[in-house]
């Protein structure tokens, strides 16, 4: 049945056919990886798992839930602080908070000790960061910024009607929220919380160097072992079906309470501060926050420092940063265009159903272990007659983008949803086609959010690399590969001054990318 | 779709990519990435071993040694690869076990290695001893054997390294085992209070190590001579444990479906002379498998007194159950 909602809508066959077209390239691909990992896995003997695989999911599920309900909460709160107070430095505060996510993991697992470690600025308090606490604040310390980052964008997209409205009715700071903001950032939560969930449900690294030990489990360490160790593919496709299975009960759950209509404008400064408590409240979660999600990512500039010069007079740390550069570039612009698409195929699919079906794969590359995606990459690769040398830095492109789509979709999702509500009959009356829709309404509403959703598939896509662990690499170094080089061989001082540098570019690009779009959008309007 | 997409982009790849147009054959050497790496001994080896084999060198460099192994076997006889180099003893057998390597018919004289060396299919690459690596600046008694590091107060920490994602962390499971036998469960239990972390890697529990994070990581003897030579620290150092060290040799084998047998063999000859074997202990920070005479920095400590060891046969079999049993001690 179709709700009043929907009936508004334009008629945009194009976009849905586009949107359906990507989702079903991104699960094809999905499937073809699997084929490829069971066609090689037929030609093998074993499939037992001997893991008590319960016990596992039940610990994983724990970490992961306690890890996105905390994200989400100091998220709110610190958006929220952040969307009342202006000081001077916002801007590169707001950088540094989002730029956490989208460091290397194990860069902020490593800052983190050494603000709370035993030999860390704070190691007197005796803070316990081994174990599921500290494997919880390390999601925590990357996760909750993010969510801050992309909840700010709502609040900073109300409508400055609406708050004249409120500051008329004399509303206070707490009716506010519940009045204001909190219709503009629900629509965000789901969509965020499936990400936050799934970026911990897999996290393989950070669990390892501060889980402790094998009482903190992880259900990728056990497929790790079963494709390397064991060899055991039947074994790995088993686990990484069972992680899929339940990774995408999260997505799909998500994505069918979402999206919940926001409003998109592009308002001026907000310039309605609150007083007294509500104020004071503001300043404190902002000095905790700048403390709990600075301080780590200071230690890593700080750790680094030192050697900087060094790296910088390396040829070799200059080759690998415009290697690093393109790649992002290119993988930033592919998942933008996918996430565009599938955003406003999204919003201009008439029925829930539809809408899930459309937005769903986007987010499935979360739920795919990172050792199966690229034994499955190599495999298709070959299969196709490629050589895995050459063909290494396009997979890594095609695999960034995928991996940055959910964070793209999630941030493009809510506005494209909301505009299709709010402007949906005004598009109908003025008989608009497609692209001047698009040029005309959307893009000068969006562009803010389209920047900041291509800032984090280019930050997303500079930290990782883990895609391409069979390729065969040695012509090929990007800047975590480097810095991963670097630790390997001893040389600490220079894989941290790596660190350091990548994320100082980070920040850089968190704060100068959206900055750049919303002008564009400008031009436009 | 993406795979036409790949297919055309490969397509436009191979255009742009100069030819290859020189006669010379290819030999093609898969190994772990750090080996291959700008810091690793990959491009000495290749710069040495060109100047008289009439060949190109090709290191490709995998995210690990098992990683190597793994891409061979799944290329199975169209495999590029001649050589495989990196896997250690702990892994050899299973190696061996697929059938894809060829013996290398060659006999390594000068061997330095801890025991006699009669592998018909592989050659010894370096080797070294795991041991519990410490800053004698923090720790100034350390622990003499895995008894009394059990027996320090739960306050001293050791950084360890999963046995499922890295070989350090599967030769602390094989060390255990070798020294203490069905008693060894009951040594990682004692152990536990003490593990900090076990990280995914060596780098990672190395790391947390140097930040103080943890009083020794599991390392090799040979990593304070590492800070000695190229940072000029004398403070680091690994202790001695009375049970004996257990060693690790990296090995290289031909593979049985390489085009250049002949020129893999002579490379495998090639990799056990002082030439090629002096430039391991500063690129690799290990021991070379042949004697390199006054060569070797030093600053390389002297082999442990006593060295431990495991039949293949019995590694190859009870690896997946031995580690489970680890693992459980302390979970």
């Amino acid at each position: 049945m179709l709700r009043s909602a929907d009936l508004g809508r334009p008629e945009r066959p194009f976009r849905l056919l586009a949107g359906t077209a990507f989702a079903a390239a991104i699960g094809l691909l999905i499937v073809a990886l699997f084929w490829a990992i069971l066609s090689a896995a037929r030609a093998r003997a074993g499939g037992e798992v001997h893991l008590d695989v319960g016990y596992v999911l039940y610990i994983t599920t724990l970490q992961a839930g306690l890890s996105t309900a905390l994200s989400l909460a100091v998220g709110i709160a610190l958006a929220w602080a952040l969307n009342r107070l202006r000081f001077p430095g916002r801007e590169v505060v707001v950088g540094l908070f989002a730029s956490a996510i989208v460091t290397p993991g194990l860069v902020v697992a490593f800052g983190l000790i050494d603000v709370w470690g035993r030999a860390g600025w704070l190691g007197g308090l005796g803070v316990p960061i081994f174990g599921l606490g500290g494997v919880v604040g390390a999601h925590l310390v990357l996760d909750g910024a993010f969510a801050a980052r992309i909840l700010l964008g709502r609040l900073d997209a109300i409508p400055e009607a609406r708050l004249k409205t409120g500051q008329s009715l004399g509303l206070n700071a707490w009716r506010r929220f519940g009045v204001i903001d909190w219709p503009a950032i629900r629509g965000s939560l789901p969509g965020l919380a499936a990400i936050i969930f799934l970026l911990a449900f897999t996290s393989f690294p950070i669990v390892l160097l501060l889980g402790g030990g094998p009482s903190v489990p992880t259900l990728e360490v056990a497929i790790y072992s079963a494709v390397r160790l064991d060899f055991d593919l039947n074994a790995a496709v088993t686990l990484a079906l069972i992680q899929i299975g339940l990774c995408a009960v999260i997505i799909v759950a998500s994505s069918a309470l979402a999206p919940v209509a926001t409003s998109v404008a592009r308002s001026g400064q907000p310039r309605w501060q609150d007083a007294g408590a509500a104020r004071a409240a503001q300043w404190i979660v902002l000095a905790f926050a700048l403390f709990g999600f600075g301080a780590p990512l200071a230690a890593v500039i700080a750790d680094g420092a030192v050697s900087v010069p060094d790296v910088l007079a390396e040829s070799s740390f200059w080759s690998s940063m415009c290697t690093s550069l393109w790649i992002a570039l290119g993988s930033s612009v592919l998942s933008l265009i996918v996430a565009l698409a599938v955003a406003a195929a999204s919003a201009a699919a008439p029925g829930r159903a539809l809408r899930t079906l459309v937005a769903v794969p986007a987010y499935a590359y979360l739920a795919v272990p990172a050792v199966a995606l690229s034994l499955g990459a190599f495999l298709l690769v070959r299969d196709s007659g490629l050589q895995p040398e050459t063909t290494a830095p396009l997979v890594v492109v095609l695999a960034n983008a995928l991996l940055a789509l959910p964070f793209a979709v999630a941030t493009l999702g809510p506005p494209f949803e909301a505009i299709a509500r709010s402007r949906g009959r005004l598009i109908r009356a003025l008989s608009l086609g497609g692209v001047r829709q698009f040029t005309l309404i959307e893009w000068p509403l969006v562009a803010r959010d389209a920047g900041l959703a291509f800032a984090l598939s280019f930050c997303f896509s500079l930290g990782d690399l883990g895609v391409i662990a069979l390729f065969g690499t040695q012509n090929f170094a990007t800047l975590p590969l480097q810095m991963v080089r670097a630790l390997g061989a001893y040389r600490s001082h220079e894989a941290a001054a790596i660190a350091a540098l990548m994320l100082v570019l980070t920040i850089g690009a968190f704060v100068a990318i959206p900055k750049l779009f919303g002008r564009l959008g400008d031009a436009g309007a | 779709m993406p795979r036409y997409a790949l297919l055309a982009l490969a397509a436009f790849l191979t255009l742009a990519a100069p030819a290859a147009a020189e006669d010379k054959p290819t030999l093609t050497i898969y190994t772990y990435d750090a080996f291959a790496a700008d810091y690793g001994p990959g491009p000495g080896l290749k710069a040495g071993f060109e100047k008289t084999c009439g060949c190109t060198v090709n290191f490709v460099g995998t995210d690990s040694s098992i990683g190597a192994l793994r891409r061979v076997q799944l290329e199975g006889a169209s495999s590029k690869a001649d050589i495989v180099l990196g896997l250690d003893t702990s892994l050899s057998g299973e190696a061996r076990a697929t059938g894809l390597f060829a013996p290398h018919g060659l006999t390594p004289a000068h061997l330095t290695l801890p025991s006699a060396w009669t592998d018909p299919d592989f050659v010894p690459v370096d080797f070294g001893y795991f041991a519990f690596v410490y800053d004698t600046n923090r720790v100034h008694t350390p622990p003499t054997s895995f008894e009394a590091l059990a027996a320090e107060p739960p306050s001293f920490k050791i950084a360890l390294e999963d046995p499922r994602s890295d070989t350090p962390g599967l030769g602390l499971v094989l060390w255990i085992k070798a020294a203490y036998g069905d008693k060894a469960p009951a040594i990682w239990a004692a152990l536990k209070p003490h593990i900090v972390t076990m990280a995914r890697s060596w780098s990672d529990a190395y790391g947390l190590f140097l930040k103080g994070d943890a009083d020794m990581a599991l390392s090799y003897t040979t990593s304070p001579a590492y800070h000695e030579i190229a940072e000029n620290k004398p403070n680091y150092a690994y202790a001695t444990f009375s049970e004996g060290h257990y060693p690790q040799i990296e090995i290289a084998g031909l593979l049985k479906s390489s085009p250049h047998a002949e020129l893999a063999r002579q490379f495998l000859a090639w990799l056990d002379t002082q030439p090629a074997q002096a430039i391991i202990p500063t690129t690799n920070w290990m021991y070379p498998a042949a004697d390199i005479g006054g060569a070797l920095p030093k600053q390389f400590p002297a082999p442990p007194q006593k060295v431990l060891g495991l039949d293949e046969g019995t590694i190859t079999e009870n690896k997946s159950a031995w580690i489970e049993e680890a693992l459980a001690a302390i979970r």
